[in-house]
């Protein structure tokens, strides 16, 4: 793994409250650690870059960032709520994105995003403009099963762009994807930080940048650095 | 906020049912041929068939519920559909209401349908009381759509996976079924004599799998 960034971004002048504070945070899987100690504080308005190899643990630090699952020891909160007793508050307000896309192969692009919603509550009307930001427009009635996977991912994009979250999870979130699609994920990372989202991304790749603030390396599930 | 939810996963299960049309061309040809075979086997006996037409059409159902139950949580697992519905801010019982509301119209449909070829292929009377059939129907069908949305989710959840289904569901469905199958017997004679009980307590059984369904969805979803 090499080493720090050098970000070239401006920095995030914010007043915002830390976006995600962990502290001591361990995951064990059938005895086995996947998540290990690790601490963690992130303003809010950072852009974030996790990276590690495969089994780093990254992924498994996104998911208790999002609550998808619970932290075996530890604890910390997330935009200012409480990891394990205020989950519905913090899932109001984050968006975890991964290669699972969580999207119905037999609904349309446009069902899914109008089922979504109707989960979060949000207009209908912003189901086109945002098929329309990652191109998927013109495929709207077809269904998300007759999709590849790049298209599954810009989809969930579309839903994410829809709610519009505080705080964004980005799990690989280059991996499968075009040329193309990958501009709608960098257009999503620069346009964050106009919009005050906080955002943190797990990849094994290098980060470009001019769009990330800080770079956190992780091995062995455990952060190695900074 | 709780039957929008409701409403929303209902439809959008429905749809997909609609779309793929797994639990129908499953379940159908199943029932279809198991009523036939019974047909064969217990002859022409008119009475012999009108006793036991009920216990075939409820096991149809049985069969037909624990299949649907399983395929729809496998539709929430494919892209782990799932956890979208764990990461939204919703009461998760109503995510529950909503997949056993899509149980119960499927299952009525389903029922609906093997009813018709019991009804045409045994020449079997309807009675002359069809509305407390379709009601005793209804409770039936909701009892094991309410438990088959709250153990379904287990077989996708679980590290049993699909085999803990039926081991779960078959033995406290048990007294849905034995009421369920008892009720319309006397009914198609014409005898309403003890249907109130029967129906009674299938209106208990729902009533207790879909609160403890509402209650413990929630828990079962988390991690």
């Amino acid at each position: 793994m090499v080493g720090h960034l050098v970000s070239k971004r401006a920095p995030v002048t914010t007043t915002q409250p830390a976006a995600v504070v962990l502290s001591r945070v361990t995951r064990l899987f059938d005895g086995l650690a996947a998540v290990s100690q690790v601490s963690l504080e992130i303003a809010g308005g950072e852009i974030v870059w996790l990276r590690g190899w495969n089994g780093s643990g990254k992924t498994t630090l996104l998911r208790l960032i999002a609550t998808a699952i619970s932290p075996t020891f530890g604890g910390g909160s997330v935009l200012g709520f409480d990891l394990q007793k205020q989950r519905s508050a913090i899932r109001a307000r984050t968006d975890l994105l991964s290669h699972e896309t969580r999207l119905y192969n037999d609904l349309t692009a446009a069902e899914n995003l109008r089922f979504a919603c109707r989960l979060y509550d949000l207009d209908l009307r912003l189901v086109e403009p945002a098929l329309e930001r990652v191109g998927l427009d013109e495929v709207a009635a077809v269904r998300a099963g007759n999709f590849s996977q790049g298209m599954r991912q810009r989809l969930a994009l579309a839903r994410c762009i829809m709610r519009a979250p505080t705080l964004i999870l980005l799990d690989e979130p280059y991996a499968g994807l075009d040329v193309d699609a990958r501009v709608v994920v960098d257009d999503l990372l620069g346009a964050a930080h106009g919009k005050g989202q906080t955002i943190v991304v797990a990849s094994h790749e290098a980060p470009p940048p001019h769009l990330v603030d800080r770079e956190v390396l992780m091995d062995g599930g455990r952060r190695v650095a900074p | 906020m709780i039957l929008r939810v409701a409403q929303a996963v209902a439809a959008k299960d429905l749809r997909m049912e609609v779309r793929s049309r797994s639990a129908a061309s499953t379940v159908l040809p199943f029932a279809a041929t198991m009523l036939l075979a019974f047909g064969f086997a217990l002859g022409p006996d008119r009475l012999l068939l009108t006793a036991t037409a009920p216990a075939l059409l409820w096991l149809a159902a049985l069969f037909a519920s624990v299949e649907l139950c399983y395929r729809s949580y496998q539709n929430e697992a494919a892209n782990n559909a799932l956890e979208g519905l764990l990461l939204s801010p919703v009461e998760k019982g109503a995510v529950y209401l909503g997949k056993a509301a899509a149980a119960f119209v499927q299952l009525m449909v389903l029922l609906g349908v093997t009813a018709g070829i019991v009804i045409v292929l045994f020449g079997l009377p309807v009675g002359p009381s069809p509305v407390l059939l379709v009601l005793v129907a209804m409770l039936g069908i909701g009892g094991l759509s309410a438990l088959g949305s709250l153990l379904g989710l287990l077989a996708v959840r679980g590290r049993t996976r699909q085999a803990a289904l039926p081991v779960l569901v078959l033995p406290l469905v048990s007294p849905v079924i034995i009421a369920a199958t008892r009720a319309p017997t006397g009914l198609t004679q014409g005898n309403t004599s003890g249907i109130a009980g029967w129906m009674g307590l299938l209106a208990a059984f729902d009533a207790a799998f879909l609160a403890v369904g509402y209650i413990v969805f929630a828990h079962l979803l988390e991690d």
